[in-house]
């Protein structure tokens, strides 16, 4: 069990700054999820903190302990690779023993961890395979699990579930945050899935270009996004972006901001409704509908060419090319600066 | 399915398979099936001009033991193990060492390192020839197994070390770096990771060196003088006497020198395990 500080921290490949003065703190026994778009430097920081990586600047510490010049093997932490990893010549069980039989473990205990760790992640059946004769999602179960019996102080998880299948990554996922439960272990979870990070985290870290974004909970980054590219990046559908000359004459008054040109207007698609005409903030035409079956897309366009999505319970009656007119609960609405993109 | 089966095409085309298959085979193996019947000629024949007709005696065990009898065949057979076995282990062994450095170590030298392995095999070796001959005079190396050990080793790990290099860059990466994570030390990552999943590429550079250095003539005869160092393939023409020419257990010694490569080939076949990493990753 550990905390986790970050502080500062930089990471140049050459003369080229790829990770730019990174704060962060990380409770004991937090579930801290790393979210960004691919290039955003989220696995390079969670490969620094593993030390797979040199720190350029700064430092990191795992509970009282500057790491940067431990190897990663001192630093009481675990990894899960999203290849997973696994020792292709050894089986199931060979391979979770493996680490603990170099750190000349007693062989009773090694026994004792693995079939525990297998128990839990029933992979108890086929501890005798080797990885090849595994499904995708017993290879990865088997890569949690050989990260399980170390008992780290920290688990690492850098896209565990990208290889996996629509359905086995719900389940693994749920299986996860079971695991987190049961171990209550600090963990670090690398994604480039919002819906991963919004259902795992305590905390999450949207990262951009080596940056920061914005740190909080899961709740907190969707209410409150602190600026346009958070408010995007968390949710599915993004949220929707109005200019000031998109929305209609009487929009201030059915949305209960001032508008002014230098504002974008956010409204998520899931909170915008149909309203009467006149009372609109936005009136378009209609121009596809998405069946998902528990709830429908529905793609808008409007007369200035913006394009926005509203999520409905049922399909609208109009037809291809009319209009509807929508509005929001005042609550609901964000506001951004155009020029820095930062909250109002 | 494709192609399709030879089975299942039309019956001219699997007629001119079937002909045209041995004929391929018999003009691929003329050059071996002659020299085996050279083998199992008696020195009458050959002094009468029957070299590609029909035998007129066969004395295939009596050539074949003649071999061992009309020259130290048997020495020259155990210098060749000498000299072959040892360079394998050596020049796999340096490979493996050097390839993995060179692929999984980032350091400012590792590239032009690495090409200075790959410039020296372009080298031609023979323009080496008297330096090297001098070099092993010079050092009491002349004329030894030990001397064409070592330079054989010395040639041939440039060349091992570009193949393992680029064999163990292609290996999963992840490999290494979750044994780092686990608390392996770099020399049993080495040992216990990394070897394991080279079985393949040592089978193959080992049969591969093993054929390079046993069929070597070039160096057996520029580094040897007298019969205590010579190799097989140097030796079969001391079968040659300074008067007569026993073609015919010159031949059946090639036969017999070219069965150690083939046989090495056989015994490491079980090794060439496509997909080792299967399993691996994803």
């Amino acid at each position: 069990m550990a905390s986790l500080t970050i502080q500062g921290v930089s990471k140049s490949y050459g003369d080229v700054e790829v990770m730019h003065d990174i704060d962060l703190d990380i409770a004991d026994g937090e579930f801290v999820v790393f979210v960004g778009p691919s290039g955003c430097g989220k696995s390079t920081l969670l490969r620094m903190i593993a030390g797979l990586e040199d720190i350029s600047g700064g430092t990191v510490a795992i509970g009282d302990q500057v790491v940067n010049e431990v190897a990663p093997a001192k630093r009481g932490v675990a990894m899960v690779f999203q290849t997973y990893a696994l020792y292709p010549h050894m089986n199931v069980y060979k391979n979770m023993a493996f680490g603990l039989r170099q750190a000349k473990m007693p062989e009773d205990e090694i026994d004792k961890r693995v079939r525990g760790a297998a128990e839990v992640l029933h992979i108890t059946d086929y501890l005798d395979r080797t990885p090849r004769a595994l499904s995708g999602g017993q290879r990865q179960r088997v890569a949690i699990g050989r990260a399980i019996v170390r008992e780290p102080e920290v688990f690492l998880f850098d896209e565990p579930l990208s290889n996996l299948d629509a359905a086995l990554r719900v389940q693994t996922r749920l299986e996860i945050a079971r695991l987190h439960e049961r171990l209550g272990s600090t963990m670090i979870y690398v994604t480039h899935d919002q819906v991963e990070a919004m259902t795992l985290a305590d905390k999450i870290v949207v990262l951009r270009d080596g940056r920061i974004e914005q740190v909080g909970s899961p709740i907190e980054l969707y209410e409150r996004p602190r600026n346009a590219f958070v408010a995007q990046f968390i949710g599915s559908p993004k949220m929707n972006f109005f200019e000031a000359s998109t929305l209609s004459e009487n929009a201030a008054t059915a949305l209960g901001i001032t508008i002014d040109e230098s504002a974008i207007v956010g409204i998520r698609p899931e909170h915008l409704r149909v309203c009467a005409e006149g009372q609109e903030a936005i009136r378009a035409k209609l121009e596809l509908v998405e069946h998902l079956g528990e709830h429908v897309l529905v793609h808008m366009i409007a007369d200035d060419g913006t394009e926005f999505i509203t999520k409905m319970e049922k399909p609208p009656q109009t037809a291809r090319g009319d209009y509807i007119a929508y509005s929001a609960d005042p609550s609901l609405v964000h506001q951004f600066d155009k020029a820095s993109g930062q909250r109002r | 399915m494709f192609p399709t089966p030879i089975q299942r095409t039309s019956a001219p085309s699997r007629i001119g398979y079937q002909v045209f298959l041995p004929v391929a085979m018999i003009i691929w193996l003329l050059p071996l099936i002659a020299i085996f019947m050279t083998s199992v000629r008696g020195l009458k024949d050959i002094n009468s001009g029957n070299i590609f007709g029909w035998p007129t005696e066969f004395k295939l065990i009596e050539n074949y033991i003649a071999v061992f009898e009309a020259s130290p065949a048997l020495m020259y057979l155990m210098n060749s193990f000498y000299i072959t076995i040892p360079t394998v282990i050596v020049a796999v062994s340096l490979a493996c060492l050097a390839g993995y450095g060179l692929s999984i170590y980032r350091f400012r030298l590792a590239l032009p390192l690495f090409f200075l392995f790959v410039a020296g095999n372009f080298v031609p070796f023979q323009i080496l020839m008297v330096p090297v001959r001098d070099f092993s005079v010079r050092t009491g190396l002349y004329d030894t197994i030990q001397g064409q050990v070592l330079f054989h080793a010395a040639f041939q790990t440039g060349f091992c070390t570009l193949f393992m290099r680029n064999f163990i860059k292609a290996l999963p990466q992840e490999l290494i770096e979750a044994a780092r994570v686990e608390g392996v030390s770099e020399l049993k990552i080495f040992w216990y990771v990394v070897i394991p999943l080279m079985r393949p590429a040592i089978a193959a550079l080992a049969v591969l060196i093993f054929t390079f250095v046993w069929n070597d003539f070039f160096w057996a005869t520029v580094l040897t003088q007298g019969e205590t160092a010579k190799p097989i393939t140097a030796g079969v023409r001391a079968l040659n006497g300074q008067f007569v020419a026993n073609w015919h257990l010159v031949s059946a010694a090639s036969l017999l020198a070219a069965v150690p490569p083939v046989a090495m080939f056989f015994l490491m076949q079980r090794h060439f395990i496509a997909g080792l990493t299967l399993g691996a990753v994803k």
